[in-house]
C-alpha cells in the first residue's frame, strides 16, 4: 500500500513537471477526430498499388505511354506564319483499353475565341483614352490559335476529331489495347505572336532594322499523358499553367531563312549544309574549351547577316532521344557561343544564343551560368543525360523546354546594366537551365502540381545560385554570397504571415492559387530548404532527394511519391511536415514563455507538502527526496542563493552511499536550475532551436527535436541544469525556420533594432 | 508614348501572368506600418517591386526615368517621392497625416521606402489609402501590415478598394 501510495505521487511529480500542479476543473468536453499535427498522412494520400508503391518508388506495375514525333516545320518570316505537319506514333503500354486520344492545342489560347480574357476579372474605369477604348472593347484582336488542316491515320484516311477549346479529342477508328501502337498525322499552321507586345511564352520580338528573333514553343499539337494517377490529363491551357507531356523520340526538319542560325531540342543531324566551314572549326574548339565559352556566331557576322533578309530556305535537322517536347530560336540577329562541360565520363555542351542587344551581359554569363547549373544539378540529381542545354535570350520572359529555354535580363542602350538586371539574368538562367531536370525529365504534372516542378527546382536553383557565387566571386562582387532572392527561410515570412484568406496551401492546383510566385515556387522550394539544412540535415537530405531523382527519372511522379521517398530514404517521419507546410497554411511562431530559476534543497516544499497532505502522507513514508525551489516562491530563502549541491543533504548521502570515489569525481556539479517554457503559437511544429548565452560570455546551442510538441501543441518545458548562470536565451538565432514572429524569440525580452530605427540611425550618421 | 501606353495596360490586363518564370509572377506591394507609442511615431516602410515602379514612372513622367541605384538622377528621385505622395495617403485618428520621408534603399529588385508620422500621442483609428501602381497594373495589391504593441492587422488594398480603415476601440 505504501509503496503504491508512493508511486503514485512520484509518477504524479514527474508528470506535472515543476510549475504545473494546478488541478484543473474538469468539463465534458466533446470528443474529436486525431488533429494531432503529426497525424500521419493515411487520409490525405492515396492508397499504394502496383502501379506506385508505397516506398515512393515506381511499382512493378508501374506504366507510361510513349509518343514518337516525326515532324517537318516551316518558318515563314515574311508573313509570320508557322506551318507543320508531324506524325505521330502512340504506343499504348497501359492495361487500359483505349477508345480515343486527347491532343494539346496550345496556341488556341490565342484565338479569337479563346476563354482566357473572359476569366480574367476586370473592373469598369471610369474614363479611358478613346484608343484604349477601341482595342479593349471594339478590336478584333490577334488572329492566333491553330488552323488544323488534316488529321489523317496510316492510310490517309481523314479521323474524326473534336476540338474543346485548348484540347482535341482524335476518336480511334479501332480501340488500342495494351501494347497496340497508332501512327497518325496532323497538318497545321497558325499566325505567331509578338511575345514582347502580346506577352507570350512563344512567339517573335521585332527589332527596328525589322529583324525578328523567334523563340518557337509550344507550337504544335502534342500529346497528352495519360496515366495511372489521372488517366488523361486533359485540364484545360488558361494561359499561366503549364503542362505535362509524354517522352517520346523525335525527328525534326525545321526549314527558316537561309541566312538564320538556328538552335533547338535534340542533336544537329547536317551540320555541314548549315554551318559554315568557319562554324565548324569554331564548334570543334568549343567541344574541348571547359573553361571559357567559344564565340560560334559573332556579334559582327551577327550584324552583318542581319541586313541580308535572304528569300533562300535552308533546312536544320535533328533527332532528340527521350525527350517530352521540342523548341528551337531562329533569327539572324543571334550571336552563338558554346562550351563543353564535363559530367562524369561524358561531355554535355553548354550554349548561348543572344541578339546583340543582350551584349556584354550574356556574352559574358550566359553560357558560364549554364555550365555551372548543369555541374550543381547533376551533383544533387543525376548526371545531365541530354547532350546540351541551351540558353537563348528573350526579352521579357523566362520559360523552359527541354534542352533550350528563353531568358531575360537587356543591359541599357549604352551596354550598362543594374544589379537588378544581372542578378535577375543569373537567376533566371540558372533557374530555367534547371528546369531540364524538373520537370523535363523528371516529369511531373505540371498544371496540377505547380510546386513539384518551380517550388522543387526553385529549391536547386537556390543551391546552384549559392555555387555560381563561390565558382565566379567576381560575377558576385561586392557580394560575398549570392544575393538568392527565394531559398533563406526568413524571405518566406512576408508571405506566411500575410492574411490568411489569400493564401492557398501549396498542395493547391497553381490556377487556383492567390499568389502563383510565393505559392508555387518560393514556399515549396524555402520548405525543402528548410528540410535540408535545419530538419534533416544535408546528408541524409541529399540522400533521399537524389534517390527521389533517380527513382523517376524520365517517369511521372506524383506528390505522395515524393513525399513517400523522402521518408523511405532517410528514415524519418516527415509527415507533420508535409501536413503542415504542404497541405495547410500554418505558421510557424515559436517563443520563450518564461524562465524560472530553481535551488535545490532537502528540506521539502510547500507544493509536495500539499500533495502529501491531501494523501494523508507524512514525510518519513518517503524515501529520501530533492527537492527544488523557486525562485519567487515562498519556500525560498536567500541563503539559498549561495548553497551548493554539497549542502543538500539527501543527494549526498546517496552519492557517498551509492557511488565509487572515482565515479563521485565525475560527477558534474550544476549550481543553476531553470525550467524554460517555450510557447509555440503558430500552428506548424518545427524543432526549438536554442542559444543558451552563460555569464562568462560562453553560449552553447541545442536543437530539440520536432518531436518534442507532439503531445503538448502549445506549450513545453525544458529543465536545463548548469554550473554557469544563463544570461540570454534566443529561439533560432539564425532565422532558419521561418518563424513569423520574432519579437518573442529572446529571454529576456529585448527588442531588435529594427529595420526602420537601423535604417533611420544610418541615414542620420550619414 | 500614349499608344505605348495602352497597349501595355491592354496586354497586362491578359497576359501578366504568362511566363514560366518572373521575378514575383503578382503585382504585390508590401507596407509595413508600426505605432511605437513611447515615441509617438508610425514607421512606415514600403517595399516596391523596383521593375514596376520605374515602368509606372516612365509612362507617367518620362520615359528616360532610371531606377538602378547608380545611374538614378535629382530628377528621377523627385518623380518617385512625387507620385508616392500622391498615391500613399494616411489618416490618424480620421485627421490627414503628414509623411515625413526618412530615405530609401535598393535591395536588387526591390526599393524600400521609409516615412514616418510624427507626434502620435494616441491612435484610435488609421485610414490608409495606397493607390501605388494601380494606375498602369489593374491587378496591382497593396497590402499593409500594422502592427503596435499589443496587435497585428492585415489590409490588402487594390484597385476596387484602394482605402482600408483600422480601428482600435
Amino acid at each position: 500500500m505504501k509503496l503504491f501510495k508512493l508511486l503514485t505521487l512520484v509518477v504524479l511529480f514527474l508528470a506535472t513537471g515543476l510549475g504545473h500542479s494546478q488541478e484543473k476543473e474538469e468539463e465534458r468536453v466533446p470528443g474529436h477526430y486525431n488533429n494531432n499535427p503529426f497525424k500521419q498522412l493515411y487520409e490525405e494520400f492515396s492508397t499504394p498499388n502496383q502501379y506506385r508503391s508505397a516506398s515512393g518508388a515506381p511499382g512493378p506495375a508501374y506504366y507510361q505511354q510513349q509518343a514518337d514525333y516525326v515532324m517537318d516545320i516551316e518558318l515563314d518570316d515574311k508573313n509570320k506564319k508557322l506551318m507543320g505537319y508531324e506524325t505521330i506514333t502512340y504506343t499504348n503500354n497501359s492495361p487500359d483499353v483505349l477508345d480515343y486520344l486527347w491532343v494539346q492545342l496550345d496556341q488556341n489560347m490565342r484565338a479569337r475565341d479563346s476563354k482566357t480574357p473572359l476569366i480574367q476579372s476586370s473592373g469598369a474605369a471610369p474614363a479611358d483614352m478613346a484608343g484604349n477604348f477601341v482595342n479593349q472593347y471594339m478590336g478584333e484582336g490577334f488572329d492566333g490559335g491553330f488552323n488544323i488542316q488534316e488529321v489523317k491515320d496510316a492510310n490517309g484516311s481523314n479521323l474524326v476529331y473534336t476540338i474543346n477549346r485548348t484540347m482535341m479529342r482524335i476518336e480511334l477508328p479501332e480501340s488500342m489495347e495494351t501494347g497496340d501502337q497508332f501512327k497518325f498525322s496532323i497538318r497545321w499552321w497558325y499566325n505567331i505572336n509578338d511575345h514582347v507586345n502580346g506577352r507570350g511564352r512563344s512567339g517573335y520580338e521585332e527589332f527596328e532594322d525589322g529583324n525578328r528573333a523567334y523563340v518557337i514553343a509550344q507550337f504544335f499539337p502534342r500529346m497528352a499523358v495519360y496515366n495511372d494517377v489521372e488517366g488523361w490529363q486533359n485540364s484545360q491551357f488558361w494561359g499561366r499553367d503549364e503542362f505535362a507531356l509524354v517522352f517520346g523520340d523525335y525527328e525534326v526538319n525545321i526549314t527558316v531563312p537561309s541566312d538564320h542560325i538556328l538552335d533547338g531540342t535534340g542533336e544537329l543531324q547536317n551540320r555541314k549544309e548549315v554551318f559554315s566551314k568557319e562554324m565548324i572549326k569554331r564548334y570543334a574548339q568549343a567541344k574541348k574549351s571547359y573553361e571559357e565559352p567559344v564565340i560560334i556566331v559573332s556579334q559582327e557576322e551577327a550584324e552583318l547577316a542581319s541586313k541580308g533578309f535572304s528569300t533562300d530556305k535552308k533546312t536544320w535537322k535533328f533527332k532528340a532521344k527521350n525527350v517530352r517536347d521540342y523548341a528551337f530560336a531562329s533569327s539572324r540577329r543571334f550571336i552563338w557561343d558554346m562550351m563543353a562541360v564535363k559530367l562524369g565520363d561524358r561531355d554535355v555542351m553548354a550554349v548561348s544564343m543572344y541578339p546583340k542587344e543582350g551584349n556584354p551581359l550574356w556574352e559574358d554569363w550566359s553560357t558560364k551560368v549554364v555550365a555551372s547549373t548543369l555541374i550543381s544539378y547533376s551533383r544533387m540529381t543525376f548526371d545531365y543525360p541530354y547532350p546540351k542545354a541551351i540558353s537563348v535570350h528573350a526579352k521579357n520572359q523566362g520559360m523552359e523546354y527541354p534542352m533550350i529555354c528563353w531568358n531575360y535580363g537587356r543591359p541599357d542602350e549604352d551596354g550598362t546594366y543594374s544589379d537588378r538586371t544581372k542578378y535577375g539574368m543569373f537567376g533566371v538562367v540558372i533557374h530555367e537551365i534547371g528546369h531540364n531536370y524538373f520537370p523535363m525529365i523528371i516529369n511531373s504534372d505540371e498544371r496540377q502540381w505547380t510546386w513539384m516542378d518551380e517550388g522543387i527546382n526553385t529549391f536547386v536553383q537556390y543551391i546552384a545560385e549559392q555555387d555560381f557565387g563561390e565558382k565566379y566571386p567576381e560575377a558576385i562582387a561586392p557580394n560575398k554570397k549570392y544575393p538568392s532572392r527565394r531559398g533563406p527561410a526568413k524571405n518566406i515570412v512576408g508571405y506566411m504571415s500575410g492574411d490568411q484568406s489569400r493564401i492557398a496551401p501549396i498542395m493547391t492546383k497553381g490556377l487556383n492559387t492567390y499568389n502563383f510566385g510565393a505559392n508555387g515556387y518560393s514556399k515549396p522550394g524555402t520548405g525543402l530548404n528548410i528540410l535540408r539544412e535545419t530538419i534533416m540535415g544535408r546528408e541524409l537530405f541529399d540522400y533521399s532527394f537524389k534517390t527521389y531523382a533517380n527513382r523517376w527519372i524520365f517517369k511521372h511522379p506524383s506528390p505522395e511519391d515524393f513525399f513517400r521517398t523522402m521518408e523511405d530514404a532517410s528514415a524519418m517521419d516527415l509527415d507533420w511536415f508535409w501536413r503542415g507546410w504542404f497541405y495547410t497554411t500554418n505558421v510557424v511562431d515559436i517563443g520563450v514563455q518564461d524562465v524560472k530559476k530553481y535551488y535545490v534543497t532537502s528540506k521539502m516544499n510547500q507544493q509536495v507538502k500539499q500533495m502529501m497532505n491531501a494523501r494523508g502522507m507524512k514525510e518519513s513514508d518517503l524515501p529520501p527526496l530533492v527537492y527544488l525551489v523557486e525562485e519567487n516562491s515562498e519556500d525560498f530563502d536567500e541563503s539559498m542563493r549561495n548553497s551548493t549541491l554539497d549542502d543538500v543533504t539527501t543527494l549526498q548521502e546517496y552519492i557517498m552511499d551509492n557511488l565509487s570515489p572515482e565515479e563521485r569525481m565525475n560527477l558534474k556539479k550544476p549550481t543553476f536550475f531553470y525550467e524554460v517554457t517555450f510557447e509555440k503559437l503558430g500552428g506548424l511544429p518545427m524543432p526549438i532551436i536554442a542559444e543558451y548565452t552563460y555569464s562568462d560570455g560562453s553560449s552553447e546551442r541545442i536543437t530539440y527535436p520536432v518531436q518534442i510538441w507532439k503531445t503538448s501543441d502549445k506549450s513545453v518545458g525544458k529543465v536545463i541544469a548548469s554550473d554557469k548562470e544563463i544570461t540570454k536565451i534566443v529561439i533560432d538565432p539564425d532565422e532558419e525556420t521561418a518563424d513569423i514572429d520574432t519579437s518573442n524569440n529572446t529571454w529576456p525580452k529585448r527588442k531588435k533594432l529594427g529595420q526602420f530605427d537601423s535604417f533611420k540611425k544610418n541615414s542620420i550618421k550619414n | 508614348m500614349k499608344s505605348n501606353l495602352k497597349i501595355i495596360v491592354f496586354c497586362l490586363l491578359i497576359f501578366t501572368f504568362f511566363t514560366g518564370f518572373v521575378a514575383h509572377k503578382f503585382y504585390v506591394s508590401t507596407t509595413k506600418v508600426e505605432y511605437v507609442k513611447e515615441r509617438k511615431s508610425i514607421q512606415i516602410i514600403s517595399k516596391i517591386f523596383v521593375e514596376d515602379l520605374e515602368q509606372l514612372l516612365q509612362e507617367r513622367y518620362s520615359s528616360r526615368v532610371q531606377l538602378d541605384p547608380k545611374k538614378e538622377t535629382d530628377l528621377d528621385q523627385s518623380y518617385l517621392l512625387n507620385y508616392i505622395s500622391q498615391k500613399l495617403k494616411f489618416k490618424i485618428n480620421e485627421k490627414e497625416a503628414q509623411l515625413i520621408y526618412i530615405g530609401k534603399e535598393y535591395d536588387i529588385d526591390i526599393l524600400n521606402i521609409y516615412f514616418e508620422i510624427e507626434d502620435v500621442d494616441s491612435l484610435k483609428s488609421i485610414r490608409i489609402e495606397n493607390k501605388i501602381l494601380i494606375d498602369l497594373f489593374p491587378e496591382q495589391q497593396n497590402i499593409i501590415h500594422f502592427s503596435n504593441e499589443k496587435n497585428k492587422r492585415n489590409l490588402i488594398l487594390d484597385k476596387n478598394h484602394p482605402t482600408g480603415l483600422l480601428n482600435f476601440n
